[in-house]
């Protein structure tokens, strides 16, 4: 039995580790101006049926959600029986499991016994795959052909290695086809490791130990899941949010009490022909973030986590686009429905109301007369907690950290830009018996002629407190001229032009506050004085 | 007569090692004395002068390992410290670079961490210098005075400053030092960034910068207090306290370069490993040090440890590695490992109806329950004393009894299986632990480890290195001369080392085309020649020293770099071009990628060495008598009765499964290996021909 259980978590680790490699590998041999100095790489091991088995760390829920979601749509293009060891495969469709355009998923199957068993994934957004704005994240793309080249599942790669066809038309397609073309190979180098490692796990247990020990650890994971599901009360919980444009995401919780979840978003607005929709596999992501939040946090995420929720999004909804609605500025709306959950979940539990927080707010700068690209997006404060002040510019809601955000001095090294001022916005955490996280400005100077694509929300809603808390101060986009004045940008614009000697001026929204703001810790208040988070 | 003392604190014990000018080896474990390390350290030191029949007098070299470092910044006990940056950001510190991964990302009670230095320590003065050096808005010496002023005021006990660009021109940050010094009282640290670490990428540079502040002073007055006792003891010999890339630092440059010293104990264990590799002509080895508290694996490859330039303090752990932004990085060089935190006195406990393995750990104080010094919790090595594996460490006597009574209490009952089957679970989960550290070293970084050797050292270690071994397929393992104190020997032979770097980009097509700029070239050998002189200054070396030369390359638009070493001699377009061939060969070796995109240096490296010079092999200590006979093992699901050998009358071969026992280790040899005795006086563990490994 002890011999059992120690297999069992050997096997386990190898798996992680090695998926865990392969986002190494992408992260390291990769161009996008996204990844290179910060942002991480995601990378899975599933198995034929489409079930999650491991993935990388850091990933960010909603990229594991996209390859999971994927795999199914690529088995039905391509069967199992015409794979052939050696083929890696490509594609960026938002209706079949994908994100966008410039989010390229690449699959490989793994092979026992000459039928592909398992498949490893990886994912990273990459350098430009054409569409109306560089880097693809132009917000008047008002159907999914102006986002970029659509791909659906092809075969990029055989053992004879890289398909050239595809390849000179993925290069043909991209602004810059130097830093696409490495980008790809470093997603394949990314799979090709993960499969290696898995062939060395299936010999080393065996072809049966292997699918006995994949079962085990997604039963195991799952019977925690619904274990920590079954807290919830039988019952059903309402929440709501609204976007800047006026969009309303709406969703029932309900629980069975005995660890089965389901999640409904009838009712939530219907799709637009902007790219603020969210494809299928992005919600699923968002809503298993928010569930995962009321459970055990130490919970591998695997097939077991998404087996006992079943989430019900309506087709054609803003949640779940058709084509040719555009999906690529998903963010916004996961991040509302990720909001909604954590609110039904809440009223669910009788537990007081959930501070919203302020979400990632991305942009992306391109030369005029030359090619260069900087994308990066800064995060918001999160929500007060009912215990303690939010965290000041997390990537919660999304999974991610500081560390996406890049260093100064590598930015001015490697582009025309200096940035003048990257700080915490004092004030700017909702008010409340615990204060809202705080969000932050930056400014960054251009040295050469250049335009400027934005995408946030919470910009013109800014997040809303709880319980008697005050919403965090809304951020927003600015163009700096060089005379001093501030004119604000769009929260979603569009190719906008910034000459040299003009400043982008990006600032996230503060979380919001917790509670009245009467009720404050008096050493609390004096801290967050001697610290300048409020002024 | 001239001895060498070697020491190395842990979290468990202290160990001493004295080398006699004739080859003779005592050995001291104490436990260690955590309120003052000093304590503990000096009883060991005594007892080996004692053992030796040596006068004080006769130490002519003290060399330190200690955690000291790591353990300030963990548990956030460093000298109160102000930080300035440039104007704009402040908040630099407070933002971080902290990465929430794992279950940090699901847990609504997430706190951020505090920065390192409060908000209200932090300043910032007006100036800019930019990416190319260039001088974009001078300073502003009178608001650097009022800043000054202000922290004079605050009371600190060191400034640390770090400026944007500062590794390309250093003039602002030396004026900005200058100012602040004169408003604080004499002696207080003011240290700047381009002093400490001069490369790009800010953060990483002012938390390297930062901690160089924060440790300084408290390892300063630790040493201090070192130098005090030790020559009460009547030993004034120099102190060499380890530094994190396996070389030894003055002590004076240790107190004020504090942050090379954070990975100062387990880099000597791999030094330790490399070392008697040498001695047995293998080259290719992974270093596995388990104590009490952590267990460590190091890699060393054609004879040479593993060096890495990004690490954490503090960083979340994954799979027994280090994950980026997770804690406070520092980039030092340092011995790559990978550290989990299990060890002989890691907890065993059951939670939820599983068994579980540490992190908590009995440490010294209360020890494991066998220990019989006030714990009642169940660790690793009361599981392997009640399979039979141990019988005593040293004048430990342990106690099986309390071993017994701990298991049942915590682990056996809870669960609902017995005793034994217990510990067998703990010991097989420990290995499974430390094997997450191997993997880390080995297969994670595509490296298969079955043609490596492994090296068990430290206390617990030789208990476990053989079934760890095989769960690798690997099929040597070395277990040296006094295994147990094994990092402590390793410190005996370590050299004066130090390592110096700047930030140096440039296109390699610039410095090697017929074209090429022969000022470019001449740029790069004045970095050298200037980080050279820099390393000898600090090591007062004036004449014959090894010095080596590296670059850091890249794909032009990528962010990782490689380290690849340059020849001797001057540097030409030549040895530029063979320095970017073999970047190209590494990574496709790495990656699975032949590629030859343009490619640019990123960092010019020195590293200065001043051979310790070589010793006379330690000789096989005197014996202690024997134990002998013959104990019951727990092998294979039973108790079988198998001989037990001292290590001391141990010769030849003596065949598996045995017990193998020595004053500090106990080395558990399982059915299916057999091990011999080397002309080196270290033990060989080798499958059987035709064995089960």
């Amino acid at each position: 039995m002890t011999d059992d259980r120690l297999t069992a978590e050997i096997l386990r680790n190898a798996l992680c580790v090695a998926a865990e490699e392969a986002s190494i590998v992408v992260v390291r041999s990769a161009y996008s101006a996204f990844i290179v100095e910060g942002a991480d790489a995601a990378a899975a091991i599933l198995d034929a049926r489409g079930r999650l088995v491991a993935h990388s760390l850091s990933t960010a829920l909603i990229q594991c959600a996209s390859l999971r979601s994927a795999l199914p749509h690529l088995l039905k293009a391509h069967p199992a029986a015409a794979m052939r060891p050696g083929d890696v495969f490509v594609l960026n469709d938002v209706y079949q499991g994908g994100i966008h355009a410039n989010d390229l998923l690449v699959f490989r199957p793994v092979f026992v016994d000459g039928a592909p068993a398992y498949f490893t994934g990886t994912l990273i957004h990459v350098a430009d795959l054409s569409g109306l704005s560089a880097g693809g994240m132009a917000s008047d793309a008002t159907d999914v052909y102006l986002e970029g080249l659509q791909l659906p599942p092809v075969r990029i790669a055989t053992a004879d290695g890289l398909v050239d066809d595809m390849v000179a038309v993925l290069a043909a397609n991209s602004r810059t086809p130097g830093k696409l073309v490495g980008d790809l190979r470093a997603l394949i180098a990314g799979a090709n490791v993960a499969a290696r490692r898995l062939d060395e796990i299936i010999e080393a247990h065996t072809p049966a130990g292997l699918a006995r020990g994949v079962e085990d650890y997604l039963a195991h994971t799952e019977a925690r899941m619904r274990a920590g599901l079954a807290a919830l009360p039988a019952g059903t919980g309402r929440g709501a949010y609204v976007l800047d444009d006026g969009h309303r995401i709406a969703v029932e919780v309900t629980s069975d009490g005995a660890g089965g979840l389901t999640v409904d978003f009838d009712g939530t607005d219907e799709q637009v022909p902007l790219p603020v929709n969210s494809g299928f596999s992005q919600t699923h992501g968002g809503v298993m973030y928010a569930v995962r939040c009321f459970v055990d946090p130490a919970l591998p995420m695997n097939e077991g986590c998404f087996a006992p929720v079943d989430v019900k999004v309506p087709l054609g909804s803003l949640l779940h686009c058709t084509r040719p609605y555009p999906g690529g500025g998903r963010f916004g709306a996961v991040a509302a429905a990720e909001e909604a959950v954590l609110a039904a979940v809440t009223a669910l539990r009788r537990a007081g109301g959930v501070a919203a927080s302020g979400i990632l707010q991305a942009f992306s700068i391109s030369g005029v007369h030359r090619p260069w690209l900087h994308m990066a997006f800064d995060l918001g404060g999160s929500g007060a907690r009912r215990d303690h002040d939010g965290a000041d510019a997390t990537g919660a809601l999304f999974g991610g950290g500081r560390n996406i955000v890049p260093q100064v001095e590598p930015v001015e090294a490697r582009l025309p830009v200096r940035v003048e001022e990257v700080a915490l916005i004092p004030d700017s955490g909702g008010r409340g018996r615990t204060r809202g996280g705080l969000g932050t400005r930056t400014v960054l100077r251009m040295l050469e002629d250049a335009r400027v694509d934005t995408r946030g929300d919470r910009l013109l809603r800014p997040p809303p407190g709880a319980a008697g808390g005050e919403p965090g101060r809304a951020g927003g986009y600015y163009r700096l001229r060089a005379d001093g004045t501030r004119e604000p940008l769009g929260t979603k614009a569009t190719r906008q032009p910034l000459a040299a000697g003009e400043a982008l001026v990006v600032e996230t929204s503060g979380g919001g506050g917790y509670g009245a703001p009467a009720g404050r810790d008096p050493a609390a208040a004096r801290r967050d004085a001697a610290d300048g988070r409020t002024a | 007569m001239s001895v060498t003392i070697a020491s190395d604190v842990g979290g468990t014990f202290t160990d001493v090692v004295l080398l006699g000018g004739d080859g003779t080896v005592r050995v001291a474990k104490t436990l260690t004395t955590p309120a003052d390390p000093t304590e503990g350290l000096l009883r060991g030191v005594a007892q080996v002068i004692g053992d030796a029949g040596a006068a004080p007098a006769d130490v002519t070299r003290f060399v330190h390992a200690t955690t000291l470092a790591t353990n300030v910044i963990l548990e956030r006990t460093g000298v109160p410290v102000a930080f300035v940056t440039t104007e704009g950001f402040r908040s630099m510190l407070a933002l971080g670079r902290q990465a929430r991964v794992e279950e940090d990302r699901y847990d609504l009670a997430y706190v951020q961490p505090d920065p390192p230095v409060p908000l209200a320590l932090t300043y910032a003065v007006p100036e800019r210098i930019g990416a190319d050096g260039a001088v974009l808005r001078p300073l502003d010496e009178d608001a650097a005075d009022a800043v000054a002023r202000r922290i004079a005021a605050d009371g600190v006990a060191a400034v640390a400053i770090c400026l944007l660009h500062s590794y390309r021109n250093a003039t602002h940050e030396e004026r900005l030092a200058e100012i602040i010094a004169a408003r604080l009282p004499a002696g207080v640290p003011v240290v700047t960034s381009a002093a400490v670490w001069p490369e790009i990428g800010e953060y990483e540079r002012a938390t390297t910068t930062l901690m160089s502040a924060y440790v300084g002073p408290v390892m300063a007055s630790y040493l201090e207090r070192l130098g005090a006792r030790l020559a009460a003891l009547g030993v004034d010999a120099p102190v060499h306290v380890m530094e994190s890339a396996g070389g030894v630092l003055p002590a004076a440059l240790a107190a004020s370069r504090a942050v090379y010293t954070i990975e100062s104990g387990p880099a000597a264990g791999v030094i330790a490993a490399a070392r008697q590799g040498a001695r047995h002509g293998l080259a290719d080895l992974i270093s596995f040090d388990m104590g009490g508290t952590t267990a460590k694996a190091g890699l060393v490859r054609g004879g040479r440890p593993g060096i890495t330039h990004e690490f954490q303090v503090g960083g979340k752990g994954s799979f027994g590695g280090r994950r980026p932004g997770t804690g406070v990085p520092i980039k030092v060089p340092a011995i790559d490992l990978a550290e989990v935190g299990s060890g002989g006195g890691s907890i065993a406990w059951a939670d939820a109806g599983t068994l579980r393995v540490g992190p908590r750990s009995a440490g010294a104080d209360p020890g494991p329950a066998c220990y019989g010094r006030g714990g009642t919790l169940p660790t690793v090595t009361d599981a392997d004393l009640v399979l039979g594996y141990l019988a005593g460490f040293g004048e430990f006597a342990l106690d099986a009894g309390r071993a017994r009574a701990a298991i049942a209490e915590h682990v056996a009952g809870p669960l609902g299986v017995d005793v034994v089957e217990a510990a067998a679970a703990i010991h097989d989960i420990a290995n499974a632990q430390m094997g997450a550290a191997v993997h880390v070293v080995t297969v994670r970084r595509g490296i298969d480890p079955r043609g490596f050797t492994l090296v068990a050292l430290g206390g617990a270690a030789p208990t476990h290195a053989v079934r760890l071994a095989a769960g690798f397929g690997i099929a040597r393992v070395l277990i040296p001369p006094q295994a147990g104190v094994g990092s402590a020997v390793g410190l005996l032979h370590a050299d004066l080392a130090i390592e110096r770097a700047r930030t140096f980009l440039a296109p390699v097509n610039e410095l090697t085309s017929c074209s090429a700029s022969a000022g470019g070239l001449r740029d790069l050998a004045d970095a050298f020649d200037a980080l050279e002189d820099a390393a000898r200054a600090d090591l007062s070396a004036t004449g014959d020293a090894e010095v080596t030369r590296s670059v850091g390359v890249r794909f032009v638009g990528q962010a990782h770099a490689f380290t690849v070493d340059l020849p001797p001699g001057p540097i030409t377009p030549g040895t530029v071009q063979r320095a970017a061939e073999e970047f190209y060969k590494r990574y496709h070796e790495s990656y699975g990628i032949d590629l030859r995109d343009p490619a640019e240096l990123t960092t010019a490296r020195v590293r200065v060495v001043l051979p310790a010079g070589e010793h006379a092999p330690p000789a096989p200590p005197g014996a202690p008598a024997g134990t002998g006979g013959a104990r019951r093992v727990w092998l294979d699901g039973a108790f079988r009765e198998v001989p037990v050998h001292d290590r001391a009358a141990c010769a030849g071969e003596f065949a598996g499964p045995c017990v193998v026992t020595e004053p500090q280790c106990s080395l558990l040899v399982p059915p299916g290996w057999r091990g011999t005795v080397t002309a080196e006086g270290a033990l060989l563990v080798e499958p059987d021909a035709g064995g089960e490994a």
